[in-house]
């Protein structure tokens, strides 16, 4: 099997009014790794997760997976080329099951047409019950086993959050932008996150995350890209990341500082 | 479970409407024969309705326009034309579908309230055309002498034979809503009527689906707008008026959004209660209202429609009037 193909990110900038939220980045996602996404809060991190799933449109740069341009696209036609993402709120499918809303998550998985649903053809039905299976047991991987039927609107935060990830994980992706998985998580769920993130890693899907959390990040990233107004201002292995005094300066210098104050 | 008791509440409906619509024309009054084939015909332009509006989300009022396309295209192509009331249907149904797929393909690329306003212009301005396009559809005095749809020696323009039809139509009308509610696309309407950037962001084609759930609606308006027309043999503009509108709306919400049963439920009540109130005259409309409002305030998710919490009947008296439990606030 080929290698899964990079996303790379060409000069993107995008503003905001007079505001500019990303200037200039460049970076490549090497396929099948794991990317931390660091920087104080307006650094620009969540707008460059929104600018790669098509939620926002960059003013200049170009955002390239393979050979397909995403600058131009829509968040469902980039979904559609296996980018996934996650959003920082959480938020499940009201009104829908926990398995229903995995499900929706393989919606893009299924062939049968308007037809062979009214005739119910035998084909229609062998699919509705494979992909039902396949919701299962990412719902067993992902520890909701003993959710399936329940209302997701009534989850507590944390399982919607791994409901969340199992939802994204459905559709099959290549990447997976997570945007802050690990907030309002325990200690307990966050070790059970990074566990789950290290196995997609290992299943060759190239994963973007954005978090405060920094031993978590650092503690799971192949690669830390750290941001601060916008720009990157250091990038690479995480201990070289670490040991860098920009970086220290601008973001985990100031973090001590605050934890003084 | 709540789930389970819904079922067992649409059921218990279901087999109340099969009930009814096998006993009316066994009790030889032809007038509920009337109502009940008048109730089919509203009841199927709802489950499209429910459809569109209970699994899509989409507020919408284009449905009379689109059966205003079947009946006025029927009229015009039987009467005008000399074409086979069947074609005629056939024919009209598919200038509906395009019409659907011109108006909604940009509507439906909108969020927010565009597609509500732009189809309450559009319901408005089909009356106002009909109405006013003389040349075309007679305006006031409308189009008569359509004739009766006939299977060989079969004529549909005896009400019993019309009421046998209507009821077909209606039930395959739900059973393709069932079909479709229970399937991957109805499960991905579920979701983008809550969640459309969730949707989008699993790779559901959001306005596609959208405007599958429009088109969907419209050949159904288009057909009861024609079946109706064969059966009475006339079309005026009365029939695709504001308040038909209102009252599709009406039938939806009574018998409860998203279930599925509901929509037949809605309305038989919308049609037929009226009918019983006759004697009230004047205050027909007045107590009419008084008892849907009231069944909205009891049940907002309507008599079939899933609620996480019943409102007791308490909560609809003055706070004054209201008992307390435990010394607590009401």
């Amino acid at each position: 099997m080929s290698a899964p193909p990079e996303l790379k990110l060409h000069g993107v900038t995008k503003r905001f009014g007079g505001i500019v939220a990303v200037t200039d980045v460049s970076m490549a996602l090497t396929a099948g790794s794991v990317t931390g996404l660091i920087g104080p809060n307006g650094a620009g991190k969540s707008t460059l997760i929104n600018l790669v799933s098509g939620f926002r449109r960059p003013d200049t740069g170009r955002i390239m997976f393979a050979d397909h341009d995403l600058t131009r696209l829509d968040p469902s036609a980039i979904a559609r080329l296996g980018i996934s993402r996650t959003f920082q709120q959480a938020a499940p499918l009201v009104g829908l099951s926990v398995i229903e809303n995995v499900m929706v998550g393989l919606h893009t998985r299924y062939r049968s047409g308007l037809g062979s649903i009214v005739l119910r053809s035998p084909a229609m039905r062998r699919e509705a019950r494979a992909n039902a299976q396949t919701a299962y047991a990412l719902l067993e991987q992902f520890g909701l086993a003993a959710d399936v039927h329940a209302e997701a609107s009534d989850l507590p935060f944390g399982k919607l959050r791994f409901l969340e990830l199992a939802r994204a994980i459905g559709m099959q992706p290549q990447v997976v932008l997570l945007d802050e998985p690990a907030a309002g998580l325990n200690r307990v769920e966050t070790d059970r996150l990074a566990a789950l993130i290290r196995v997609l890693r290992d299943r060759g899907i190239t994963v973007l995350l954005v978090d405060h959390d920094v031993p978590f990040v650092f503690g799971l990233c192949d690669q830390v890209v750290v941001m601060n107004f916008g720009s990157v201002i250091a990038a690479g292995k995480p201990d070289d990341v670490y040991g860098n005094p920009a970086v220290r300066e601008a973001y985990l210098g100031g973090e001590d500082q605050e934890a003084a104050a | 479970m709540s789930g389970w008791i819904g079922r067992k509440l649409e059921m218990a409906a279901l087999v109340l409407v099969i009930i009814a619509v096998v006993a009316a024309p066994l009790s030889g009054s032809r007038l509920l024969v009337y109502y009940f084939t008048i109730t089919a015909l509203y009841a199927s332009v709802v489950i499209a309705l429910n459809l569109l509006l209970g699994l899509a989300g989409q507020v919408s009022f284009a449905q009379t326009t689109f059966m205003a396309i079947g009946g006025y295209g029927t009229a015009l192509m039987t009467v005008r034309l000399g074409l086979n009331p069947w074609l005629a249907t056939l024919l009209a149904m598919l200038l509906a579908t395009l019409a659907a797929f011109v108006i909604g393909r940009p509507l439906l690329r909108l969020r927010g309230h565009y597609l509500s306003m732009a189809t309450f212009a559009l319901a408005l301005g089909t009356y106002s055309f009909v109405t006013a396009a003389m040349g075309l559809t007679n305006g006031g005095i409308g189009i008569s002498g359509i004739p009766p749809l006939e299977i060989g020696d079969v004529s549909f323009a005896e009400p019993r034979t019309f009421y046998i039809l209507s009821w077909i139509f209606c039930a395959l009308v739900l059973a393709g809503y069932m079909l479709l509610a229970e399937s991957h696309v109805g499960r991905a309407w579920r979701a983008l009527a809550t969640g459309q950037d969730i949707a989008s962001t699993l790779g559901i084609d959001v306005p596609g689906l959208k405007l599958m759930a429009f088109v969907l609606a419209a050949i159904v308006a288009s057909v009861v707008g024609s079946l109706y027309v064969e059966f009475t043999s006339f079309v005026g503009p009365d029939l695709y008026d504001i308040n038909i509108i209102l009252s599709l709306f009406f039938m939806l919400f009574v018998g409860g959004r998203g279930s599925t049963v509901g929509p037949i439920i809605g309305a038989g009540i919308v049609v037929i209660v009226p009918q019983l109130m006759s004697g009230l005259e004047r205050y027909q409309n007045l107590i009419f209202f008084v008892i849907l409002l009231l069944l909205l305030l009891i049940r907002p998710a309507g008599l079939l429609g899933r609620m996480r919490e019943s409102v007791p009947l308490t909560a609809l008296l003055p706070g004054w009037l209201r008992v307390t439990r435990e010394g607590g606030t009401a």
